[in-house]
């Protein structure tokens, strides 16, 4: 009786495991192989005819990457990377300097009796450089005192100014957002700005200095 | 009547053993022919798909295959040439150079080597023209899948005051580490592009092995959904797949930079 219903059950098991690499392997690999699917059947064409068809082909291939080329800025530009907070400036095609930096926090500051919220992200796609500024003074939002737990200050007021938080330097993209350095140097490669892009003083000396008004900013 | 009796027991060994071959028989031929009646089905989805794409460039003037390379390579820079002009990211895969590139606006911001590639066979069985009408001009993603949220903004309240903010500020941040990074998008033509984020084979594999990865979630939902037409004894969907395996931190780089309708050009 045991024989039997061992006997029984091997066979179930062998069969189980027979369908399970069919469907689970086998015939997907064949269902992604070139065996179920016909060649490609060759033309014939006159050999000279293909030549001067090739010619042609290469011509409008170099026409197209000179077109291509162009988009690539010939002056300086910055590269930003928010997932992985690194910069490279470029002058062309010629890297100048790479490093780390700091990006937006990908944070959403929100208030228990109003509607009001901030969102504090590295914005992605295009800028451009609209101003520079040597030894920059802060004038800080909003939001720098909410998030303090502290009291909004009046426009203008001397609370809002502070000298040195943002580096040596600093170069204005809009709305808010810039490039300039930092005093929280241990956070530099994390994301923990409120947009800006916060360099090292050496990297920022650099961008400075080879960035100029008007120049791409590519930030993904 | 002890002869007899051996003689019944040994006639029921011979019923019980012929009656194992009976059923083995009838257990393996219903195998087999659950096995065929997929396998029929499963090819024959692949060759409608084919058929289908060859339709849509019915009439069309074979192209020469001395010529096709070149014309692959027009097609790329033509494709690329196009996606220059939008304003948003957008991708290059280059198969052929084994590159993955995202674009601005023409300008190249980023480049990740592909570790490993695997394309469909519908691809390398694609003569000129069907090729040319996919992959003639930028793909635009259709639908997103991923492992991990894309862009994912934190909730975080404004504190009441100084001590909520300090406290506040000792709260542990969010962390993707350790997550599997693979994403998914259907793009036109019903192509499906997968990327998962691998920094050493080995390290795939063993995400297989304990059912985490992304080779193995996606084989499940295909059998789940060849199956589910089969029963119907309907044709299942077939989805000509290209599968690309790069570095885990430039995934997710990629899929955080990418909008979830950008274009995307394809080189095989």
């Amino acid at each position: 009786m045991i024989r039997a219903i061992l006997i029984y059950l091997t066979i179930l098991i062998v069969g189980i495991i027979f369908l399970a690499s069919m469907i689970l392997y086998a015939i997907p690999a064949l269902q992604e192989s070139t065996f179920v699917l016909p060649g490609v059947s060759a033309t014939q064409t006159d050999a000279g005819n293909i030549e001067s068809q090739k010619e042609s082909i290469n011509k409008e291939v170099e026409k197209l990457q000179v077109k291509l080329d162009k988009f690539t800025p010939t002056n300086a530009y910055i590269i930003v990377n928010t997932s992985d907070n690194h910069f490279f400036l470029y002058k062309g095609n010629q890297l100048i300097r790479d490093g780390k930096c700091s990006t937006g926090k990908n944070e959403k500051l929100t208030f228990v009796n109003s509607k009001k919220v901030y969102i504090f992200k590295t914005p992605k796609g295009v800028l451009h450089v609209q101003s520079k500024q040597p030894n920059p003074v802060w004038a800080k939002p909003d939001w720098a005192f909410l998030e303090d737990g502290l009291p909004i200050p009046p426009p203008g007021d001397a609370s809002r100014f502070e000298s040195g938080t943002l580096g040596a330097f600093k170069l204005v993209l809009g709305d808010g957002y810039m490039i300039h350095g930092t005093i929280y140097k241990r956070f530099i490669g994390q994301n923990v700005t409120h947009g800006c892009i916060r360099l090292l003083d050496d990297d920022l000396d650099v961008v400075y200095h080879t960035l100029e008004v008007g120049s791409k900013v590519y930030i993904y | 009547m002890k002869d007899n009796s051996s003689d019944n027991f040994d006639s029921l060994f011979v019923k019980k053993q012929h009656g194992y071959k009976i059923f083995m028989l009838l257990f393996f031929l219903i195998l087999f022919g659950i096995v065929g009646i997929y396998t029929y089905f499963t090819v024959g989805a692949v060759r409608s798909t084919m058929e289908s794409a060859k339709t849509e460039v019915q009439g069309a003037e074979p192209v020469n295959p001395s010529l096709i390379g070149l014309m692959k390579n027009k097609a790329w820079v033509e494709s690329r040439l196009k996606m220059a002009s939008d304003d948003s990211i957008g991708m290059s895969i280059d198969l052929e150079q084994n590159e993955i590139q995202l674009l601005l606006k023409g300008v190249v911001i980023m480049k990740s080597k592909i570790k490993e590639s695997s394309i469909s066979g519908f691809f390398k069985r694609m003569d000129g023209n069907v090729y040319f009408n996919i992959f003639g001009s930028p793909l635009t993603i259709r639908h997103l899948e991923s492992s991990i949220a894309k862009n994912a903004l934190r909730v975080v309240q404004a504190p009441k005051d100084t001590i909520a903010a300090a406290a506040n500020a000792a709260v542990k941040k969010d962390t993707l580490q350790g997550k599997s990074v693979y994403w998914t998008v259907k793009l036109d033509h019903d192509i499906e592009l997968n990327i998962q984020g691998i920094d050493s084979i080995t390290k795939a594999q063993n995400k297989y092995k304990l059912g985490k990865g992304f080779e193995f979630q996606r084989n499940l939902k295909n059998i789940k959904n060849s199956l589910e037409h089969i029963m119907k004894f309907q044709k299942p969907n077939y989805t000509p797949e290209i599968l690309i395996s790069i570095p885990e931190n430039e995934a997710k780089a990629i899929l955080m930079a990418i909008p979830k309708n950008a274009s995307i050009t394809i080189r095989i």
